[in-house]
């Protein structure tokens, strides 16, 4: 800075930068109407915007639906696996039995008669 | 190379251990058994294969004595062949029938153990064992009444002591009854001397 010529040291504004200022700021204070293609967008983009809130709520509900029912669906099949392999367990233990008893009877028959056949021999 | 030759060895038993099992494989119904069932009043047939009686082991009680007696005689069995036929009437039956029911059970296996006829009652029992190096694998039980045939195979490692057992079952009866059956006998026997003298 040279304290000697002060005046060379400040900018000086030239009176076309001050036109050109105000014209600008006239142009930004001055109100014109919207394009009308403008609102349209801005609507179109908002009712976008809250479709894909809601899509995206609807298909997590979904999800979690589907989940829910595809875990009843497994866990239903499951008991019903399970209450099926009992009832056959059972079934298949009653014919064991029965197979028992009719080789017990058999046996049975067989003794009885040896038996018999013993003490006529005495 | 070494893959190649457990490959082969998995082939050969893949080959091997069907062939084993189908040796233990029961027996498909005879044509007698067919005519016996269409002739009989009342019919009980029982198939169980290894695969069945595993599984039905499987829902024995361990903690119920006799389920748990039960569960240890059939463990380990191949298979339970049973046919019962009771008839209404006597006669229904042939021994022609009853001699083709032995021939289709009896192979080359097969030793009798027990043969035992009453030509007066009509009634026998024929007994058959099927041993394999020493070791008992079936058991064969042929029991013929005028008015009921009752057909019991078992294939597998049958143990004499639990078949002893059986009676032990309950709701199967006991073997020790033959002692009363002998009593029984012996009374009937008495009385008929009474009534004779």
């Amino acid at each position: 800075m040279d304290f000697e010529k002060p005046e060379q040291t400040r900018k000086t504004v030239q009176p076309e930068q001050i036109d050109e200022f105000e014209r600008e700021l006239k142009q930004a204070m001055e109100r014109r109407p919207a394009p009308p293609s403008l609102k349209r967008r801005i609507m179109q983009k908002r009712s976008m915007l809250r479709t894909e809130r809601v899509h995206s709520y609807t298909i997590w509900w979904q999800r979690l639906a589907a989940s829910v029912l595809l875990a009843g669906v497994i866990a239903g099949g499951y008991s019903w696996r399970q209450a099926e392999d009992r009832r056959k367990g059972e079934e298949a233990k009653q014919q064991v039995l029965t197979a028992l008893r009719i080789t017990n009877r058999a046996l049975n028959d067989m003794n009885r008669r040896l038996a018999v056949r013993n003490r006529e021999e005495k | 190379m070494k893959n190649w030759i457990a490959a082969l060895f998995l082939v050969m038993v893949g080959l091997v251990v069907p062939a084993v099992a189908q040796n233990s494989q029961l027996p498909l119904p005879s044509p007698v058994e067919k005519e016996l069932a269409a002739k009989a009043s009342n019919v009980t047939e029982v198939t169980l294969g290894k695969n069945m009686l595993a599984f039905a082991a499987k829902f024995m009680n361990g903690k119920d004595g006799d389920e748990a007696a039960t569960r240890h005689l059939i463990e380990g069995l191949d298979g339970i062949y049973v046919r019962d036929y009771e008839f209404d009437k006597e006669g229904q039956y042939s021994m022609d029938d009853i001699q083709k029911l032995r021939s289709y059970f009896e192979t080359s296996d097969w030793s009798p153990i027990v043969r035992e006829r009453d030509k007066k009652s009509g009634e026998s029992t024929d007994v058959m064992m099927k041993i394999v190096n020493g070791e008992t694998r079936g058991m064969f039980i042929l029991d013929v009444e005028p008015r009921e045939l009752s057909i019991v195979l078992i294939l597998g490692p049958v143990k004499m002591e639990d078949l002893g057992k059986l009676g032990g079952i309950g709701g199967l009866g006991k073997l020790g009854d033959i002692d009363k059956e002998s009593h029984k006998d012996k009374a009937k026997d008495k009385t008929k001397k009474d009534g004779d003298e």
